[in-house]
């Protein structure tokens, strides 16, 4: 509560600095816009504030007026463009009110002004973004029974004129990828089968579509919302299907653009150091990438067998790289980095790896026979001569072991067991590799490990002593730290056996020329813009990370290329680079109605045909179940950030960048406008709102008969696009309902329920319509009248009697009500084939938060608590502050609209206390 | 916007509103939201639980009393869940059997069952059969379940009959 009551405070306002002569009017319905311009028609500034993108409020949604049935937008629409135009009225739209200080005649308020991500003053709101907008969600507008797209205006007559972007921040799979992949943004292309664009979406963030496609570790699935629901989605395998699509129907030349004059040397030609010669070539910079290896890929090439990864698939991801202008000097050793910078270049990127096996240190393990995984690995690779056994072992749980099993496989070996000292829980591999591996006959030996290597008497091994282990309390890398169990030893005889324990940095490596961890070897970099401690000079990936994963480290490139060109041009490397924007949560997306339905199965091919040989394990999918997997996406941040609308826009409107900002205003009154909401009519489940197609309440109602709806004013049923023969309309749902809460009459329900009575048969005049009520409530000028007029001239059936039941008729969709008429005394059972439920309103949400901020009383109905119901209807009890609209107690549109011009002129009566140019 | 109760309309609705569970009477606005949920009402077209209310509200006392329809609630209570303005609509016909039975006013039916269970201990005396007989028997127990015996002797005259037994 930061609003003094003025009773409380000692501060006037002439002390305190004067009074504002400028108001806000806080929500933009009918009554707020009233409010707002009768206060600038008497020459005050006005802040209209509206946390929707548009003002017109609820009134811009109804098709008529009642009693006299005028168009509701005719009437409405003037207004809006007089609000628009007014030269003491500035708009505030999806903004909310973030705190308030202060008294009458001198309050400080702080607005958050939500992104729009569209300029509004640009904006011509032509449409060409929403055309192409590949998005498509329900339209809050149109109460969800019609669709917009995820840049939009709500509807044609939207105030201020311009189209808005419904973006909610972050999604889970692109917060969780280490390269940063616009995740949504691919799916959404390609459920629209636009396959190039979204691989050109994925290649913003890395050039390895295919490749990533089939190694990497999929973070992004692991929190994908889907998950939530049945199963992430398969999106490792999606991107891998872009490239492959790709590769079949053709590429496209990069555009080579090598505008840049500063030289970059890359070391290492692994996924870290392509990815940042990738990225740098991309921004014009000429990139020469070292390594000793023959051919550029690194442990992708040398280390990753070629079932999983063919060959031809990383070739060509790095031929890409080479059209942009990236040049390779392979086979080539850097001694240091000062050769580098003597031979012209102006940063460097270290990205050595980490491809040195690590050793157990066991007894023999020297002996013949025993292999290490990255050495293993490196020449089955290279097709040279390994020699295999029939029984081989790998120790180890990690890719690399389970690689080195089934490469130990498929040169041969008849039985093939991995050691593993921790349980399968903790089995770091890949999910579906272990699946694959066990197919395949693979065995795994857990909580096992190897404590000795037996040898013979000419040096060659024949078996392992191992040792069984339980697991002991969590380590520091909070996996259960495994304990051997005294006297457990066995042996096993072995022809093989294969180290995978591991991988470290080359000890003697150039990395060692800048500041390295003092026990791991590893680079220091600032994990945010890779920099090391020497200027000029950048690393990641596995050099960096120790073994870790081929994304963390194409990622690392990604950021070192941005550090790099930032170093390059004198800027600041690290200003604005964390991330601020919000990640959707969970509870943000909406996954009601969303049917289970499994992840597209991967085709494999079958174990019998893949075993012994190094063709592709996993197949890829069709056109046709990338689609159907694509489609299963839940579309969390609703804008996919494609960007399409920003090439569409030809005005240059469109900033996908826009951040929220918080404007601080001085007003000397505030008036409170801030509506209804409408009754949760799911709260009836005996009405059967939600669970059947053909029962509808009356917003949803209004925006089908009015002419700018869905259905562009054809009254249909929307469950088969019949229309409706007969029609019900029941009374009081959610009002005068004391056990739910709501005992007051909502006031405006009678009529407004009488008027989509009439208006039923103005469209279909042949079409029955019945109004279920309790009492008719037709107090207002000329309602009784209109009442009478429906009843006589327009041959409404009315009914008294509130009904005790909806069930529907399954084969029809029509609906059969039970209700007795309490004229005759009558219980009946009456069919309709469309039920409309004129629901109450209630006091809107977020109220409480602002009456917190304002130290403003609420009615114990949760309404605003006015200062008095007959001499001073629009007072609150906080001095300065008014109230009008339904904000203080439901209000038919014309009492809104007198309770605004009340609140106007009370507020001005403040603001006149103020010096004029102050 | 407060639930005041309306006035009441003749002096047997006080009288049931002064009867515990009877209090929420004058509360009903007539709507026949309980008449159109009651499935009592399905299948007996003269029970009409609005209606009924409706004699209360109305004063006609001696013809509610003297019907059995308060009887017939099965105090499913599906009506007091549907019932908008928060009427317990089985409590007020319990209210009502209360003045009823007071005064003597107890259906026939009603009445032959209480007998039957006052003269032997155990309503469903026909539904003792052969078979049970049998399953008593072969379980061990004893077949005579001694209709009329001395505990619903000493039942009633504990509670019944100035309760002389202790």
């Amino acid at each position: 509560m930061t609003v003094e009551h003025a009773s409380k405070t000692s501060a006037s306002p002439e002390s305190a600095g004067g009074v504002s002569r400028e108001a806000l009017v806080v929500g933009g319905g009918v009554a707020g816009m009233q409010a707002a311009l009768d206060i600038a028609n008497q020459g005050y500034k006005v802040y209209l504030l509206e946390r929707s993108p548009s003002i017109g409020g609820r009134m811009a949604m109804l098709d008529k007026t009642f009693p006299t049935l005028d168009c509701s937008a005719c009437i409405l629409t003037p207004k809006l463009s007089e609000v628009a135009r007014h030269p003491n009225i500035e708009l505030l739209t999806c903004s909310e009110v973030k705190s308030v200080k202060g008294e009458a005649g001198n309050f400080t308020v702080e607005v958050l002004k939500r992104a729009r991500y569209v300029d509004v003053d640009n904006c011509s709101a032509c449409g060409e973004c929403t055309d192409v907008c590949p998005v498509e969600v329900p339209n809050e507008f149109d109460w969800g029974i019609g669709f917009r797209k995820a840049i939009y205006a709500p509807f044609p007559q939207a105030t201020p004129n311009a189209f808005t972007v419904d973006k909610r921040g972050e999604p889970a799979c692109r917060a969780n990828c280490p390269a940063g992949v616009n995740v949504q943004g691919f799916i959404t292309l390609m459920r629209n089968g636009k396959f190039d664009r979204a691989l050109e979406i994925v290649r913003e963030a890395i050039p390895f579509a295919g490749v990533l496609g089939r190694v990497c570790v999929s973070y992004c699935e692991e929190e994908c919302e889907r998950g939530m629901v049945d199963e992430a989605l398969r999106i490792r395998d999606l991107h891998r299907f872009l490239a492959d699509y790709e590769r079949m129907n053709g590429r496209t030349k990069p555009e080579v653009k090598t505008d840049k004059k500063e030289k970059v040397a890359v070391v290492g030609a692994g996924p870290a150091g392509l990815s940042c010669a990738y990225h740098l070539a991309r921004m014009g910079y000429p990139v020469t990438v070292f390594d000793a290896k023959p051919e550029p890929g690194g442990l992708l090439r040398y280390s990753i067998p070629e079932y999983r990864l063919p060959r031809d698939v990383l070739d060509d991801e790095v031929q890409y790289i080479k059209a942009l202008g990236v040049k390779f000097k392979m086979k080539t050793n850097v001694k240091s980095i000062k050769e580098l910078f003597d031979k012209g270049f102006k940063a460097v990127f270290i990205a050595t790896g980490a491809s040195v096996s690590r050793r157990l240190k066991l007894p023999g393990e020297d002996a013949k026979g025993v292999y290490h995984a990255i050495d293993f690995l490196e020449r089955v690779s290279k097709h040279e001569p390994v020699e295999i056994g029939e029984k081989v072992a790998v120790v180890g749980g990690g890719d690399a072991a389970i690689d080195s099993a089934r490469v130990a496989l498929r040169l041969g070996a008849k039985e093939v067991t991995i050691i593993y000292r921790r349980s399968f829980v903790e089995l770091p591999a890949i999910k579906s590799e272990v699946d694959d591996a066990m197919a395949e006959g693979i065995r795994f030996m857990l909580l096992t490990n190897p404590v000795e290597v037996l040898t013979s008497a000419d040096g060659r091994m024949t078996g392992v002593r191992c040792v069984k282990m339980r697991l002991g309390e969590p380590d520091s890398s909070g996996r259960r730290r495994p304990v051997p169990i005294p006297g457990s030893e066995f042996t096993i005889a072995l022809d093989n056996l294969i180290v995978a324990a591991g991988q470290v940095a080359d000890p003697e490596g150039l990395h060692r020329e800048v500041k390295c961890h003092e026990r791991w070897g590893t680079v220091e970099v600032d994990p945010i813009t890779m920099a090391t401690d020497t200027p000029g000079v950048f690393a990641g990936g596995d050099v960096v990370l120790g073994p870790a994963t081929a994304v963390k480290a194409v990622g690392h490139g990604r950021a070192a290329a941005v550090s790099i060109d930032r170093y390059l041009r004198g800027e600041d490397i690290s200003e604005g680079r964390v991330s601020t924007r919000r990640r959707v949560q969970s509870y943000e997306v909406d996954k009601s109605g969303v049917e289970i339905e499994h992840r597209v199965p991967m085709p494999r091919a079958p174990p019998a045909v893949r075993s012994d040989n190094f063709g592709e394990v996993e197949l890829g999918f069709n056109e046709e179940s990338a689609v159907v997997e694509a489609e299963r996406c839940l579309g969390c941040a609703v804008c996919c950030e494609c960007k399409l609308c920003v090439e569409a826009c030809t005005r240059n409107a469109i900033d996908h960048d826009m951040e929220d900002e918080v404007v601080e205003l001085n007003v000397g009154a505030i008036v409170i406008a801030t509506g209804y909401k409408l009754f949760d009519v799911d709260e009836y489940p005996r009405l059967g709102y939600g669970r059947y197609n053909n029962v509808i309440h009356a917003m949803e109602y209004e925006r089908l008969i009015n002419a700018s709806g869905p259905t562009a004013g054809n009254l249909i049923r929307l469950s088969d696009g019949k229309i409706p023969q007969d029609i019900a309309f029941i009374q009081c749902v959610g009002a005068r309902d004391v056990p739910k809460g709501v005992p007051y009459c909502s006031r405006v329900c009678c009529m407004y329920g009488i008027k989509n009575a009439v208006m039923a048969k103005e469209h279909h005049p042949d079409t029955k319509v019945t109004v279920y009520y309790a009492d008719i409530r037709a107090f207002g000028k000329g309602f009784e009248e209109f009442y009478e007029m429906a009843r006589t001239r327009f041959g409404v059936h009315f009914v008294r009697g509130r009904v005790g039941e909806v069930v529907e008729d399954k084969t029809t969709g029509n609906l059969r009500l039970r209700v007795e008429d309490t004229e005759t005394g009558e219980v009946v059972e009456v069919e309709h084939d469309l039920v409309i439920l004129s629901p109450g309103i209630q006091p809107p949400q977020g109220l409480e938060e602002i009456a917190a901020e304002l130290n403003m009383q609420l009615s114990e109905d949760g309404y605003v608590q006015v200062l008095d119901e007959i001499t001073a209807p629009v007072d609150t009890l906080t001095p300065g502050v008014f109230v009008c609209g339904c904000a203080d107690s439901p209000k038919d549109i014309p009492d809104s609209v007198s309770a605004g011009s009340a609140a106007a002129m009370r507020a001005t009566i403040i603001l006149s206390q103020g010096e004029e140019g102050a | 916007m407060s639930s005041d109760p309306h006035n009441p309309t003749s002096s047997f609705a006080q009288e049931v509103a002064r009867e515990p569970g009877g209090e929420d009477i004058n509360k009903c606005v007539q709507c026949g939201i309980c008449s159109a949920s009651c499935l009592v009402a399905t299948y007996e077209r003269r029970y009409r639980p609005r209606q009924l209310i409706q004699k209360i509200l109305l004063g006609e006392r001696e013809e509610v009393l003297r019907s059995e329809l308060p009887w017939l609630c099965m105090t499913c209570r599906l009506c007091e869940e549907r019932c908008q303005e928060g009427v317990s609509i089985s409590e007020i016909f319990h209210a009502v059997r209360q003045i009823a039975a007071r005064e003597g006013f107890i259906p026939n039916t009603f009445k032959r069952t209480i007998n039957t269970l006052m003269e032997d201990g155990w309503l469903l005396k026909d539904a003792y059969s052969d078979m049970i007989e049998d399953d008593r028997d072969d379980l061990g127990l004893d077949t005579d379940l001694g209709w009329n015996n001395e505990f619903v002797k000493r039942v009633k005259e504990r509670y019944l009959e100035g309760g002389t037994s202790s």
